[in-house]
């Protein structure tokens, strides 16, 4: 079969590009170090969650210097914390979100960031993020999840060091 | 007028077709074939020139599949490079 040279130009881009996506994907995987979500976090029972030792209290937990696990409960139509009262967590720390839901598939995403997974009744999805700047974050269910998921947000209040203080975590 | 019409008519269909609901191959109005050959559909016009294999030279498609491609090139590293790996709370574990 005779090809045209410029036919196998265009293919050599092609196969150039296909390279190059999953060279790409591949290089932020093992070089830059970005995550999936995995089913890591474990199961739980989404109708006992009040007897969870930590969903039974959602909220920022300290685990370390400068290390904090928030466990936050997405529900219809609200995430806790994160609704009535924003998730606070401090600046220049490593954050590990653990989501769950209570009663149907939700979303959780950080607007604007990398930081989204989907909020499982029954399985914990845990999410290991680095936050800098103090600033404050919307948060948002990017998964419809009945009459009211329009208005299903929160916020994440990255608090300065100077103003973090023992009362904003759990333990 | 409504003989003549009715005889082209009946040449075209005995020439191209040859038989009701035939669809096979077209047959050339002998008219229109030279010694060159001829092109379907062209008529009665010849063949003006005849090249190689290569020396058909698409340039503006190659210049315009190079253009969409460097669209497509620089989008994927400004979005994965700049958007999504320089994003804020990128997910580490």
């Amino acid at each position: 079969m005779e090809i045209h040279k410029y036919e196998k130009v265009w293919l050599a881009g092609a196969l150039l590009l296909i390279v190059g996506l999953i060279a790409t994907v591949s290089y932020g995987a093992v070089g830059a170090g970005i995550e999936m979500v995995g089913d890591e976090g474990g199961q739980v029972d989404p109708a006992s969650l009040d007897e969870h030792p930590k969903f039974g209290e959602p909220g920022t937990y300290q685990t370390g210097e400068d290390e904090y696990d928030v466990y936050v409960i997405a529900q219809q139509f609200s995430f806790e914390p994160g609704t009535s009262e924003p998730i606070r967590v401090p600046a220049d720390s490593t954050v590990t979100l653990h989501v769950t839901s209570a009663d149907v598939i939700h979303g959780f995403e950080v607007v604007g960031t990398n930081a989204n997974t989907m909020a499982v009744p029954g399985q914990v999805a845990t999410i290991t993020i680095e936050v800098d700047e103090p600033g404050e974050y919307g948060l948002l269910c990017n998964e419809y999840c009945g009459s009211a998921h329009h208005a299903m947000e929160g916020s994440l209040e990255v608090v300065p060091q100077s103003e973090w203080n023992e009362s904003m975590v759990v333990n | 007028m409504p003989a003549d019409a009715e005889t082209d008519t009946g040449d075209v269909v005995s020439s191209s077709s040859g038989g009701p609901g035939g669809d096979g191959p077209p047959v050339a109005d002998r008219d229109s074939v030279d010694d060159d050959g001829y092109v379907i559909g062209s008529g009665r016009s010849g063949i003006v020139r005849r090249i190689d294999h290569d020396d058909f030279d698409p340039v503006g498609t190659l210049v315009l599949i190079a253009i969409y491609m460097a669209i497509v090139g620089v989008m994927w590293v400004f979005m994965y490079f700049v958007e999504f790996l320089g994003g804020d709370l990128t997910v580490i574990g």
